[in-house]
């Protein structure tokens, strides 16, 4: 009955219903919607630097990763073979890193040398889909290299042209010879864009008298949001001379984004539910105090208190409930175009890098459970907090009194 | 035992600094089944009693009894249950729920109760028969005259046999033709199922109907016939 009760309550007045059901549905779904786009920036941007880069976990020679010593290199042993089998692993990439001197004619850059294998490397990174010219390195490539786009452009070269790559390699000589630009990519991350050159493992291998050795073995995991409790768990696998790192140990900034991420997102819903939350209850406090007289009425015919603060509070809830389904569906929608569809600006914004990745000139969103439910149960929370006070007001009132409201 | 006593009721309200005495220290005892009239002008006292025996309102000193309870000085909770078991309220605006048709606003009490939905629909049909508002079970207060909603009003009251009717200025909304008709149906009312009747008025027609008119002035029992 007094679901009924307040089923009809809320629809007596239908415009005024309609229009706080549309302040709870817009927000909602605008909270959603923004929470997703947000959530796309940081994938974009840890995305820009794990699978442009980094890779998701790395197995190198414990301290390579804090000074990248060319003599901290090691060989794959059973136990890294135990840690890439694991189902998490999506793929793996040996690499082998070297800094030396790019030159060709007059033009000559540093630049960091990654030896890769092609199919490995492309399990790992998306390089290969950044090309802006020429084609990425194959395994019949012996000399190739794929340049990040302002080292091409600071070594003014194409693909086609040599270059001459000079280094110290790891007999103490000089390494030194010649590579074929293949290709030329560009994936928006300056830093890399303006040093890196990628090339064949074995080339690299040869040049810095490093045969059979590798300095880091790139992992590609599921969950990337993971990664810490895998590099955790992969870790006892390894052999002690190894170590294992996470994005987050070899991006700290990064990880502090990410962890900030929750809190911005908490920071965002309670601004908006605090406004939405007011109008809600400027509408439930209306919507009392012009039924006094009625409300009275109904404690003369023997409703209790109780029961009156159940029937406003049963009012809200379906207020609540109601904006959530269709607020949630609405974000869903929303959030389903901006994430198949988005909206490109990179013809008036460009890549800004920061704290390791880069956020992308465009708007994505990404679908998460998290960025659906906390905006939705915070509407019902806020919606029934929003009823407590004019619950509460309706149930103290004394029924001699309220008939007698005008 | 007297259906409802009044023993040396008094009721002060606060109005600012001051306080008005709206009641003062009466005692009167209603019978079972009796059609009684509280009379007396504006200010009288008349509703403020109607209100206390109604459980709407507490003296602020002396008993009120119902049935042989003290209800004077009841708890809340208590007052609701009472208000739902014993009390039915004919108010002068008729005070139906908008949003109920009139036949749900004459159940209404008895959902309260709890009552079976069969046994609901058939007191309810049976009162709406003798009340003249056959037919007009599922229209919406708004869509009545003042007249029926004022009979749906009664048929609320009447609907969970209450141990007391009361009505205030049940005629003031309604013309004279209406208001014989109301009366008329409340008499009868009163003579076949025995129902106990209060009514507060100044209206001259509400009192000539009454079989008992306690007469009162400045909160003070002027007269009882």
């Amino acid at each position: 009955m007094l679901y009924q009760l307040a089923l009809r309550n809320i629809w007596r007045n239908r415009r005024r219903t309609l229009l706080t059901l549309s302040a709870m549905i817009i927000s909602s779904a605008l909270l959603i919607l923004a929470l997703g786009v947000f959530s796309g920036m940081l994938r974009d941007m840890l995305a820009t630097a794990t699978e442009q880069y980094y890779g998701h976990l790395v197995i190198s020679a414990k301290g390579y990763q804090d000074d990248r010593d060319m003599f901290r290199h090691f060989q794959s042993d059973e136990s890294i073979g135990t840690v890439l089998e694991q189902e998490d692993v999506l793929g793996y990439s040996q690499r082998l890193r070297s800094f030396g001197l790019l030159s060709r004619q007059q033009n000559s850059s540093p630049a960091e040398i990654l030896g890769i294998l092609p199919l490995q490397e492309q399990t790992v990174t998306s390089l290969h889909e950044s090309l802006i010219d020429g084609n990425y390195l194959t395994t019949e490539d012996p000399n190739g290299a794929v340049l990040g786009s302002g080292l091409a452009r600071r070594l003014n070269v194409v693909p086609g042209d040599q270059l001459v790559f000079v280094t110290q390699a790891a007999d103490g000589s000089i390494g030194n010879d010649l590579l074929l630009v293949k290709g030329i990519f560009s994936t928006g991350d300056i830093g890399h864009d303006n040093s890196l050159a990628l090339v064949p493992l074995a080339w690299l291998q040869q040049v810095l008298v490093l045969p059979g050795q590798v300095h880091e073995i790139a992992v590609k995991i599921d969950q990337p949001f993971n990664a810490a409790s895998l590099a955790e768990k992969y870790r006892v696998d390894l052999h002690e001379t190894l170590e294992i790192l996470d994005w987050g140990e070899m991006l700290p900034e990064m990880a502090e984004v990410v962890a900030s991420y929750d809190v911005s997102r908490m920071i965002i819903v309670t601004i908006l539910y605090i406004a939405t939350g007011l109008g809600i209850l400027n509408t439930f406090f209306m919507a009392v105090m012009e039924r006094t007289r009625e409300l009275g009425v109904l404690m003369a015919l023997g409703m209790r208190p109780g029961q009156i603060r159940v029937m406003i509070l049963l009012e809200t809830t379906i207020m609540g409930s109601l904006g959530l389904v269709c607020g949630a569906v609405v974000g869903i929608a929303l959030s389903l175009y901006m994430a198949l569809v988005g909206v490109d600006l990179s013809g008036t914004l460009t890549p800004i890098t920061y704290a390791g990745g880069t956020i992308l000139p465009r708007l994505h969103a990404v679908i998460e459970p998290g960025n659906i439910l906390i905006p939705s149960v915070c509407l019902l929370i806020v919606s029934l907090l929003a009823g407590f006070l004019p619950a509460n007001r309706a149930a103290k009132m004394q029924p001699v009194v309220a008939i007698r409201e005008e | 035992m007297a259906l409802i006593e009044l023993k040396s009721v008094t009721k002060i309200y606060p109005l600012g600094n001051q306080e008005v005495v709206a009641v003062d220290d009466f005692s009167l005892s209603i019978e079972a089944g009796e059609f009684s009239v509280f009379a007396g002008p504006s200010g009288s006292g008349k509703t403020t009693l109607l209100n206390m025996i109604g459980c709407l309102d507490q003296p602020t000193r002396g008993e009120i009894w119902l049935e042989g309870q003290e209800i004077g000085h009841a708890d809340q909770k208590m007052l609701s249950e009472l208000r739902l078991r014993n009390i039915g309220f004919i108010f002068q605006s008729y005070n139906l729920i908008p949003v109920l048709t009139a036949a749900e606003n004459a159940e209404f009490t008895l959902m309260l109760q709890r009552v079976d939905k069969r046994e609901r629909r058939e007191r309810v049909t049976d009162l709406f028969s003798l009340l003249g508002l056959d037919g007009l079970e599922n229209r919406k207060p708004s869509d009545l005259s003042g007249g029926q909603q004022q009979r749906v009003a009664i048929a609320r009251a009447m609907a969970s046999e209450p141990t007391v009717v009361l009505a205030d200025e049940p005629t003031a909304s309604l013309d004279s033709h209406a208001s014989e008709e109301l009366l008329a149906l409340m008499q009868r009312l009163n003579q076949e199922q025995g129902a106990t009747f209060i009514f507060s008025s100044h209206d001259p027609l509400v009192i000539s109907h009454g079989k008992r008119v306690v007469r009162l002035h400045d909160g003070h029992l002027e007269s009882d016939q």
